[in-house]
């Protein structure tokens, strides 16, 4: 019997070790000064600095990159998508050609990279949210009737510029235009 | 029960054929076909007679799209050429939706009556 209690008591200890720096782990690897180290986003942190959504706001509520950008439907789905996030970025980073990357049309994928569990875990009870104007709630119960259809949308289908202050295509822009005739005038500002 | 499967199939097909027959005449935009959009999503209070339908004007392209200047500002970077169709240096962001923008029909661009050379290198076809 006491033999059996001190092995509880190891292996707890032990499971105790083990958790605590991988939540620490997690935890310091969710903010977008980390994200940043191999993700080529820069132009997404100068928009998401503008955005409410990075703290600007008189109640200093903030969301991290890991909020929206990653499934939140359970930890296993969550940690297995920083991973390969983290395996496919890093290897662009250090082996590939990132600026070969057109962004701006990569835009247009935001539905695989936003995650409505995201966005759902902290906005709990937007859908039902009785406060919104009338289009709003008319769009989220549209939203809902489309739930588990061949014609199913995210939050990201229509809230194109949400967390990045609508300034991401402007920031891409600002960095790599997308029309030639920009480019001149974009040096000049970036100071080239 | 043969005749009530058989009912069911031919309303399955009605509505089928009469889906497909709207979609034939008044098409969506891709980005509004992906979201499933109906009729009544835009155009309000105008009974159940497509053909009867008026154009929504800016009002109705606002309640989703909020306001002309945070549609000027998604494209903020056109203005060091002053080059941003919705915040032109002729109008600013004043222009009613329709003078460029349509629906069920092709777009056009407004900018080409004058820009015709430069327009191609400003921008891609109107949505």
């Amino acid at each position: 019997m006491k033999k059996l209690a001190l092995i509880i008591l190891v292996a707890g200890f032990c499971g105790f070790l083990l958790v605590l720096p991988t939540h620490y782990a997690l935890e310091k690897t969710s903010d977008d000064k980390f994200c940043a180290v191999c993700h080529e986003m820069a132009a997404m942190s100068a928009s998401y600095a503008k955005d409410t959504h990075s703290g600007a706001n008189k109640s200093g509520v903030s969301a991290k990159c890991v909020d929206c950008h990653l499934p939140h439907t359970s930890l296993a789905r969550y940690v297995l998508q920083k991973a390969k996030n983290g395996i496919v970025e890093g290897y662009i980073h250090f082996f590939g050609d990132p600026d070969s990357i057109d962004w701006v049309k990569n835009l247009k994928n935001r539905e695989h990279y936003v995650f409505d569990s995201g966005c759902l875990s902290c906005h709990t009870k937007v859908l039902e949210n009785e406060l919104l104007p009338t289009k709003a709630k008319q769009m989220h119960a549209h939203y809902k009737e489309l739930l588990g259809t061949q014609k199913e949308i995210k939050c990201a289908s229509c809230h194109v510029g949400v967390g990045h202050n609508f300034e991401l295509r402007n920031e891409l822009e600002y960095q790599k235009p997308t029309y030639k005739i920009y480019e001149k005038k974009m040096k000049e500002l970036r100071g080239e | 029960m043969i005749k009530r499967v058989l009912c069911l199939l031919f309303c399955l097909a009605c509505a089928g054929f009469a889906s497909d027959e709207l979609s034939v005449k008044y098409p969506l935009k891709p980005h509004h076909e992906h979201l499933a959009l109906g009729c009544a999503d835009c155009h309000e209070n105008q009974g159940d007679e497509p053909s009867k339908f008026k154009a929504i004007g800016d009002k109705g392209c606002l309640s989703c799209h909020k306001s002309k200047k945070l549609l000027a500002k998604r494209l903020e970077f056109m203005d060091v050429l002053k080059a941003n169709p919705h915040n032109s240096v002729h109008d600013g962001p004043t222009l009613y939706c329709d003078e460029c923008h349509n629906e069920h029909k092709e777009s056009t661009n407004m900018c080409l009556e004058c820009h015709e050379h430069e327009v191609k290198e400003w921008m891609g076809v109107t949505p």
